[in-house]
């Protein structure tokens, strides 16, 4: 019997250089990065079990289901508003975020889960012209008065839909947003967010498996 | 620069002194291919002023030599092609073109060169070219038109020439947000955006010059005790020191639109010879704001006399500019023609550039104050222009004492200022006549929206200064802000009276719209001939219809319109005003969004993979899919996909079908939920099993289609077909939210998340059984048709398998993670390499779904119904399903209608057409006999013709029935039998062995 090996694939294998691109020699203006393995299931609320939900939410993740517009940081998941009666518990850490396993026995009753986490692509966007490069792809206003650190929004870049949450600032101080794209529009969506980028000088970074 | 008259080397119109120009960086530049210098600063307009020309371009119709009329963007007469090769610009404002080194501009609009203009003979025939030209003279006889009459007219229309080459530039679109958005960088705008900022809102101020000032870069003043141009950088100063504003020059605001949204271009490089790398030459901004001030000036109107469009015959306000903010003189000896105090400033400019005033001509005699001692004043009229292609030498002037004629090189005019408030009126605001002012001024703007100072009929600069710190102040406290805005600047108020004088009344060539040649004539003759609505004048006489918008023109035509009719100009009104407000490149508007950038793709999860193997891929829908997989000799498309298609029914082949829509159908009510959605009953199938179901629109029609699966008791996995994916989705969210809110349903979309792949062939269980772990039970009782489970593979792996088929065979359709989808097709080939498999794409699956006559996307086409479609009995006749009261109107269950058939040409060897229509044999095609048309064809390999399905009137009866197929494209009329649509195991063997 012929070996099968099973390696994952990063969606953008190909679309994403690592390194510096665009402008100038000095400190990027925008920073890219992409974490290929990432643990994401959508949670969808069954109807009137809300508390059951927050309850289960509190106690396996550390934090309570987000606000609307909000996002939710858990030890090692976080918690984003995607909608009304729902969210995504994201994590960048796979190894130790529970397993769907347990997430499907913790909300056994109470919610539904979809386990999206070969269906979003991760997109970490930050630096001090972070918001001039997304300025040319989304219409959300982001100024620190209307977008703080925690918010979140579902919306769209170049038509496609996109969930979208500002993290705590980098140590530099400047902002750092997230943002998850259907996979099949990674590679197109990568080529845009770096193309947005170039002319502040960018720094292009792969985390993870399968680039 | 006080009286200095000394001229820069090689500059004769530069002044020695003076100006806001930078003298130690001097630019080289060619017009016509002159070489001529300027400075930084400098736009080409008064490069080319201080350079001495005055012919820069030759008019639309009459090719009548024109110079340089105003120094803004409302200019009629200067436009050029700017640069050279692909980045050649046609109609090109030389006034607000900045210079930079080596800049090439050239003159439009005439043959063989400016200066001897073969097209200028159109003057001589000048009497018919009149008003309604081209729909008196090319209407007979009518088969002209297309042979001679619309060539001959293209050739002679348009302005310049386009590169005819692509765009090397890039462009983009952004968003942008504010409190308040303040239009206009002059002393309004300055004001208003000092009171907003200050009060804490976050400002946007927008201004299409280069830099801020407005019209005090012009005309000066003193504001708060200080030159006004010491003002501005103090005002600059601050408004920069302030986080919450954001200046942004070279950006015209040029429409507005629903909810405070602005259109906004920012011409980030166009003051280069090309953009640095990576940088955008313009950028299309959307500018969302709560309240915005719109401070965008007036614009001094011309007045309608002869000879009034000679190259140095100049705005008042132009002459101004061109002497006081670029030191250039438009000529030694300037005259001055004006109906207003306004006007009379120019005097004062032109003294202290030191040179002569020739005189000034007021209908209204000297004004009661300033001092004109020394300066000739002749109370009358300008009633002619001497001089030639390079423009003024004289003025003849008419009266109380009869003509007379004073030399001049120059003649500056003025009738008067029009509020700039095109944004006012954008949402079909209608302005309002002010005698007092002799202006149309806003009356009812968009909500949110203040228009101030000049642009609100304040024309003095201590009132703009004032109006505009009021409206910034307003419009910050109403968008929420609680700083304080402090004090208003102060300037005076100068006095402003004007008679109103649009036209002199005496025989001669005079011009209302320089840019489309339209003269008072023109305006009076529309009259005459009973088009004396504004809207009727302008389309008549194409009075405002150039690039310019009549921005000097359209109120000037209106108002000799009224006094022809003997109407007041308020009762005469305007025209409606429509964005955008200055032109806007294509590019813009497109942005990123060009060539492969259209539109976002999606690619499969297989999509390198089949890339590495040299696939040809195809656009379906958003989609990158496989077309066909051509091997080393195949040279046509068919020998590939003849080759897949046997592959697979003689051993076995796979195909990515990822793009299928995926739907995660979860709760309680999920089965309930499906059953109102299909038309057939989904709650009861049993858990690891797979179900064909077809979903009805409410109005009966078939929306799509699908294989729908339940992995547990509560949770269903759709799949839709690629093209309905989207759709689809929004129908279920639709259903589940406003329907049926009381079910307990949850949806996710799970397109993305799997990576699919459709195994099909007679090898396929060989195939799997190589793949999945040996612990699996793959036989046909093992593993039944329609039956669905999750598999351990070899190599420590898990995957969803499917035992559906869409083509025929015994196929299977298998999921893994989409991560996983790559490895899968390399794995696929590794265990499928002992029995030859074949990845085959999109058209191979096509012949096959063809042969098996399951229908698609040109079948599933928006107009049939399940009966149509053959599928009438899957329709429960116990349960309630979306589309089913509908579905059983009359007409979509007549029996005449054009259901599903089989087609196939009575000559084998004859190639069948998509498209053709079906009628009787013996029958004339035509509307009547027409029976229906053929949906989709393929080269069967199996049965080793062309053959196809179609939508055939009571197609179902008449299997064997000989028709013809009729192809009015391709001009094929052949025989054609219609058929059973299954033309491949009509049992189903295959797919259930």
């Amino acid at each position: 019997m012929p070996d099968f090996v099973w390696s994952s694939q990063s969606p953008l294998k190909k679309a994403l250089v690592p390194g510096r691109h665009g402008a100038g020699k000095a400190a990027p203006g925008v920073s890219l990065s992409h974490v290929s393995d990432i643990a994401l299931v959508q949670v969808m609320t069954r109807r009137g079990r809300n508390a059951d939900v927050a309850k289960a939410a509190k106690k396996l993740f550390g934090a309570e289901p987000p606000a609307a517009l909000k996002i939710s940081s858990g030890k090692v998941v976080t918690l984003v508003w995607s909608g009304p009666d729902q969210f995504l518990a994201f994590s960048e850490l796979p190894q130790t975020a529970p397993s769907v396993e347990q997430q499907e026995q913790a909300f056994a009753g109470s919610a539904s889960l979809s386990n999206q986490s070969d269906g979003r692509c991760q997109i970490r966007i930050s630096g001090p012209n972070a918001r001039d490069a997304l300025a040319k792809m989304t219409s959300l206003d982001l100024h620190d008065t209307v977008f703080p650190v925690g918010s979140a929004a579902t919306t769209s870049i170049d038509h496609t839909a996109v969930n979208f949450w500002r993290e705590a600032d980098d140590a530099s101080g400047n902002p750092v947003y997230v943002a998850l794209v259907f996979t099949s529009f990674s590679d197109t969506l990568w080529h845009l967010f770096v193309e947005s980028s170039l002319e502040y000088g960018v720094e292009v970074a792969a985390i993870g498996a399968g680039h | 620069m006080e009286g200095s008259t000394r001229t820069v080397a090689g500059q004769s119109h530069r002044l020695g002194a003076g100006g806001q120009i930078d003298r130690n960086a001097p630019l080289n530049f060619s017009f016509d291919g002159k070489e001529m210098t300027g400075f930084a600063g400098d736009t080409l307009a008064s490069a080319l002023v201080a350079n001495g020309v005055r012919l820069v371009g030759r008019s639309f119709k009459y090719h009548r030599p024109r110079g340089i009329l105003t120094a803004g963007p409302e200019e009629p007469n200067a436009l050029v092609e700017l640069r050279t090769g692909a980045r050649r610009e046609a109609n090109t404002r030389a006034t607000t073109s900045e210079l930079y080194d080596g800049l090439v501009a050239q003159s439009q609009n005439r043959w063989p060169s400016l200066r001897h203009d073969f097209m200028s003979v159109n003057q001589l025939a000048s009497p018919i070219f009149v008003a309604g030209f081209y729909y008196k003279t090319f209407m007979w006889p009518a088969k002209f038109w297309e042979a001679l009459y619309e060539p001959a007219i293209r050739r002679a229309a348009g302005l310049g020439k386009t590169a005819g080459i692509a765009d090397p530039d890039h462009y983009d679109k952004a968003w942008a947000h504010c409190d308040v958005l303040v239009v206009g960088g002059g002393a309004t705008g300055l004001a208003a955006a000092l009171s907003a900022g200050r009060a804490g809102a976050r400002v946007i101020l927008c201004d299409d010059d280069s830099r801020l000032g407005g019209r005090l870069q012009s005309d000066g003043g003193v504001i708060d005790g200080v030159d006004a141009l010491q003002w501005v950088q103090s005002a600059v100063a601050e408004l920069s020191s302030l986080p919450n504003v954001r200046i942004m020059t070279r950006t015209a605001v040029f429409g507005v639109y629903d909810s405070g949204d602005f259109g906004a271009l920012e011409r980030v490089n166009d003051h280069v010879p090309q953009p640095p790398e990576h940088q955008v030459r313009q950028r299309l901004w959307r500018i969302a704001a709560k309240r915005s001030v719109v401070g965008a000036g007036a614009i001094e109107r011309p007045i309608v006399f002869p000879g009034n469009d000679r190259p140095a015959v100049m705005m008042a306000s132009a002459v101004r500019t061109y002497v006081n903010r670029f030191a250039a003189l438009p000529g030694k000896r300037i005259a001055l023609f004006v109906n207003n105090d306004d006007g009379w400033s120019t005097v004062d400019a032109i003294r202290r550039a030191g040179v002569e005033v020739a005189a000034v001509i007021d209908p209204r005699g000297k004004p009661a104050t300033g001092d004109y001692s020394g300066i000739r004043v002749i109370q009358g009229v300008v009633a002619d222009v001497g001089g030639s292609v390079d423009g003024v030498s004289s003025i003849t002037v008419a009266g109380a004492g009869g003509n007379q004629k004073i030399d001049a090189d120059c003649l500056a005019m003025s009738g008067g200022w029009n509020p700039n408030l095109a944004l006012s009126c954008f949402h079909r605001g209608k302005p309002e006549w002010r005698d007092d002012i002799a202006a149309f001024v806003p009356a009812n703007a968009p909500a949110g929206m203040t228009m101030a100072g000049a642009a609100n009929g304040d024309l003095s600069l201590g009132a703009c200064l004032r109006t505009g710190h009021a409206a910034g102040a307003m419009a910050a406290a109403e968008a929420g802000a609680k700083g304080k805005s402090g004090n208003a600047a102060k300037a005076s108020d100068e006095a402003f009276s004007i008679k109103p004088l649009w036209h002199v009344q005496v025989k001669g060539k005079a011009f209302v719209d320089f840019q489309h040649d339209v003269t008072a004539s023109d305006v009076k003759l529309a009259q005459r001939e009973g088009y004396e609505s504004v809207e009727h004048l302008k389309r008549y006489t194409t009075l405002g219809m150039a690039t310019d918008q009549g921005k000097t023109s359209n109120v000037t035509g209106l108002a000799i319109m009224a006094d022809a009719v003997g109407r007041s100009i308020a009762d005469t009104g305007t025209t409606v005003y429509r964005p955008p407000y200055a032109p806007v490149a294509i590019g813009a508007l497109a942005g990123h969004n060009r060539d492969e950038n259209f539109h976002a793709t999606r690619l499969t999860p297989s999509h390198h993979w089949a890339a590495e193997r040299g696939a040809v891929f195809v656009d379906t829908g958003l989609w990158k899919r496989a077309q066909w997989f051509p091997l080393p000799g195949e040279t046509d498309w068919l020998q590939s996909v003849t080759r897949e298609v046997l592959a697979v029914r003689n051993g076995v082949g796979f195909c990515d079908v990822s793009t299928l829509g995926k739907v995660d159908v979860r709760g309680a009510d999920a089965g309930t939920f499906l059953d109102r959605v299909y038309i057939n009953a989904f709650s009861a199938l049993g858990v690891g099993k797979a179900r064909y179901g077809l979903m009805l629109r409410e109005d009966g029609i078939v929306m799509d289609d699908g294989t729908t699966s339940r992995l547990a008791e509560d949770h269903y996995f759709m799949t839709t077909t690629t093209a309905k994916a989207g759709p689809v989705m929004q129908h279920l969210e639709f259903c589940r939210q406003v329907l049926w809110p009381e079910l307990d349903v949850q949806l996710s979309s799970a397109t993305d998340q799997w990576a699919q792949f459709s195994i099909a062939g007679p090898r396929t269980r060989d195939l799997l059984q190589a793949l999945v772990d040996p612990s699996e039970d793959m036989s046909n009782e093992g593993f039944p048709f329609m039956g669905v489970r999750t598999v351990k593979l070899r190599g420590g792996m898990e995957a969803r398998l499917f035992r559906i088929s869409f083509s025929g065979e015994m196929a299977f359709e298998i999921a893994v993670p989409a991560r996983y989808g790559e490895a899968m097709a390399r794995n696929l080939m590794i265990a499928g390499e002992p029995f030859g498999v074949t990845p085959y794409g999109t058209e191979a699956l096509g012949v096959m779904r063809i042969e098996k006559g399951h229908v698609a996307g040109p079948e599933l086409n928006g107009t049939t119904t399940a009966g149509d479609l053959g599928l009438g009995k899957m329709a429960s006749k116990k349960k309630d399903f979306i589309g089913r009261v509908l579905s059983q109107r009359e007409a979509l269950t007549a029996p005449d209608r054009q259901v599903v058939v089989g087609i196939r040409p009575v000559d084998k060897t004859r190639r069948l057409r998509s498209g053709a229509h079906i009628v009787p044999k013996g029958a004339v095609p035509g509307p009547e006999t027409d029976q229906g048309y053929v949906t989709s064809v393929c080269f069967s390999p199996t049965q080793n013709q062309w053959l196809g399905l179609g939508l055939v009137s009571h197609g179902a009866e008449r299997h064997g029935e000989i028709v013809k197929a009729h192809d009015p494209l391709r001009n094929e009329t052949y025989d054609v039998e219609l058929c059973s649509p299954v033309f491949y195991d009509p049992e189903g063997v295959r797919q259930r062995a």
